[in-house]
């Protein structure tokens, strides 16, 4: 698995069970967690036929600000039900009310399972409509006749989705800049990371021409100069993606948003894997040393100890 | 590279000779408490059972270190590291390799300052064990350290451009 | 006073007959002083021979008249004097070389003092050696290093490595385990 799916795999599974011709329905109480601390809730609470799904976002209230209400409602309509205590937002959906056809309720499990992405895709749909405002208001001037701050870019939106991690977001007229910061957590992470990031750098001017242009820093870039509480340490990293226009158009920007909010996850995720990778090599390696300190060794033969009569015994083990 | 790797061999040629020389110990009771045996390199309680340190250099980020004394030597090894990564890795491999080494008898559990890792070789080691073949022991855990340290450095710098590009790609 | 901790006193650094105190002169034969200007002098006469092509003379010279009962600086020059001549040296030059003087009276034993000055001469690190900065890591993009200068003191130790292994051939590892024990040095 080298890319990270954009669904949450468990709740996909769960109701393509439960969704199957001739399944019965069952009762539900699971838990289930996702990345960035995201946890969904699945039950049954009023019968097997009503299937309650709830999840949990650090950053709901901040999605809010950023429109998620009417993404969420243009995505689940009809199912979305009050949220549950202790999540941030509720779908229910109905066994006995399911789409006749195959593909209808396909797609309504994958829209169920790309909850959490849906949540979180809200900044990013904001931010990519203000863009595109931008870029009309913008081709209506020359560079030099533009009103003041059209080309600057708009605000920036801030979502603080883990605890010392958060993603920004800018719109200009050319351009939507997305920023994650991201915290290595011990000397050996930021040290891999370095090496990761040095290639995402490098990668575009190497082999993916119409990539996002990628940059890395240890300190706060210009654009979130006016952002209060940013820290600028060596166990921080600023990854700055410069998303352009071909990137923003309507037909890719489903898949732009879902591949670029799965970045942290994955960049940290290989950083992990590579350590569990060397640190295999080291134990195989140590045992080769092992081995080689065993051939110093002469081998011992058994010798036959005899006692002063002529009699042998053997050592109880 | 190739310039380096030339002078490897003298270098190497160099430990093994210092290092077979070295390893004459014998059995050398404590002088200062009674029945005991201790490693007089360690305890250091009596100067006359030390001897003249040697050091073998092929530059200043690659040497060893051999304090020989009556019943003990020990022997310290700097690994090179040109940079960050290489030395992350030796760290990562120095630290893992002292956390066992219990099984590796000769492995000092820390290294002499200024070091990475560290041998005790004592004269109940040299009587156990074939003394040349503890001597190839050494020299091949310094060859097979470096080059693990780029095997590794190379696989990690490979991994993160193979990653870098399959996140990348499509956005292309 | 109270703020001795006792327990952390070694006893035994207190008593004269303690194994600890034992008495290194005993040990170490008895060495004329030589100043440094002394040293530095010889350096001069040494040097000279050097100028005039005389390598075995000059090494010889230099491994006859060791200071060992110089201070610290007289020692660092006279270090440094050898190192000079080592280096002047052409590699298919040493061999031959070392075994003229290995045949000649008294030989095994410069052999012996040149086998101290290798080991003193590696264990000797170049003085910007100590204060390198790591250099920032290297990316996969650009695996060849710039060639660093002065090569972390490479140059110097493999001339130390060359020699040492000619030595070795012809002096035999006795020469150093004379090393070692020899409690006088250089």
């Amino acid at each position: 698995m080298l890319l990270l799916d954009y669904q949450n795999v468990l709740i996909e599974s769960l109701l393509r069970d439960r969704f199957a011709e001739g399944a019965s329905p069952i009762s539900i109480d699971q838990v289930v967690s996702d990345f960035d601390g995201v946890t969904f809730h699945i039950s049954t609470p009023e019968s097997k036929t009503k299937i309650l799904v709830s999840i949990s976002v650090r950053c709901f209230p901040e999605l809010l600000q950023y429109g998620a209400q009417s993404v969420l409602e243009r995505e689940y309509g009809p199912h979305i039900v009050p949220a549950e205590q202790g999540y941030d937002f509720s779908v229910q959906i109905d066994l006995e009310a399911l789409p006749a056809d195959a593909e209808a309720r396909d797609n309504l499990v994958r829209r169920v399972s790309l909850l959490k992405r849906n949540a979180m895709a809200a900044p990013f749909e904001q931010a990519f409509d203000e863009f595109a405002e931008r870029q009309e208001e913008a081709s209506k001037y020359t560079s030099e006749s533009a009103p003041q701050g059209l080309l600057e870019g708009g605000e920036v939106r801030a979502i603080h989705y883990r605890e010392e991690e958060a993603i920004f977001i800018r719109a200009s007229h050319d351009r939507v800049t997305v920023i994650f910061s991201t915290r290595f957590s011990d000397e050996t992470d930021r040290i891999f990371g370095k090496v990761f990031l040095q290639e995402f750098v490098d990668a575009r001017r190497r082999a993916i021409q119409n990539a996002p242009q990628v940059q890395f820093r240890n300190d706060p870039p210009l654009e979130l100069q006016d952002v209060p509480g940013l820290e600028a340490s060596r166990d921080i990293g600023y990854i700055t993606f410069v998303l352009f226009p071909r990137h923003l158009a309507k037909q890719r920007r489903e898949e732009t948003i879902s591949h670029i909010q799965t970045f942290r996850d994955y960049f940290h995720y290989h950083i992990k894997a590579s350590k569990a990778y060397i640190h295999s090599r080291m134990r195989r390696r140590t045992a080769d040393f092992l081995q080689v300190l065993r051939r110093a060794r002469p081998e011992n033969e058994e010798k036959e100890r005899k006692t002063a009569s002529g009699r042998t015994f053997r050592v109880q083990a | 590279m190739a310039r380096q790797s030339q002078s490897l061999r003298p270098y190497l040629q160099c430990v093994r000779a210092s290092l077979t020389a070295a390893l004459s110990l014998s059995n050398f009771a404590s002088q200062a408490s009674e029945r005991h045996n201790v490693p007089e390199i360690e305890a250091k309680s009596s100067p006359e059972l030390l001897l003249n340190p040697l050091c073998v250099a092929r530059n200043d980020n690659e040497k060893m270190l051999i304090e020989p004394s009556v019943n003990s030597v020990r022997v310290s090894i700097k690994i090179k590291q040109a940079d960050e990564i290489e030395n992350i890795l030796v760290h990562k491999f120095t630290r893992f390799l002292t956390q066992r080494a219990e099984a590796f008898f000769v492995l000092r559990r820390k290294a002499v300052k200024g070091y990475d890792i560290s041998f005790l070789i004592t004269n109940t080691h040299t009587e156990e064990m074939l003394k040349h073949k503890l001597v190839d022991f050494i020299i091949q855990f310094m060859e097979e350290v470096d080059k693990e340290i780029s095997e590794m450095k190379l696989f990690l710098n490979a991994r993160a451009r193979f990653v870098a590009e399959s996140f990348l790609t499509p956005f292309d | 006073m109270s703020q001795v901790n006792w327990r952390t006193i070694n006893v035994d650094a207190l008593d004269p007959d303690s194994a600890l105190n034992f008495d290194m002169s005993t040990l170490t034969p008895a060495v004329t002083p030589v100043s440094a200007s002394e040293v530095q002098g010889l350096a001069g006469q040494i040097r000279q021979l050097l100028r005039g092509g005389d390598h075995e003379g000059a090494l010889r010279g230099a491994l006859e008249s060791v200071p060992y009962g110089a201070d610290e600086k007289g020692k660092e020059i006279h270090l440094h004097t050898v190192i000079e001549i080592l280096q002047s040296i052409r590699q298919s030059e040493m061999s031959p070389l070392l075994s003229r003087i290995y045949q000649s009276e008294g030989g095994s034993e410069l052999l012996d003092v040149l086998m101290k000055y290798l080991y003193k001469g590696m264990s000797h690190t170049t003085p910007t050696g100590g204060a390198k900065q790591m250099a920032p890591q290297a990316t996969g993009f650009s695996q060849i290093h710039p060639l660093r200068t002065g090569d972390g003191g490479g140059q110097a130790m493999s001339v130390f490595l060359s020699w040492h292994e000619k030595l070795v051939e012809i002096a035999g590892p006795g020469s150093i385990v004379r090393v070692m024990c020899d409690r006088r040095t250089v």
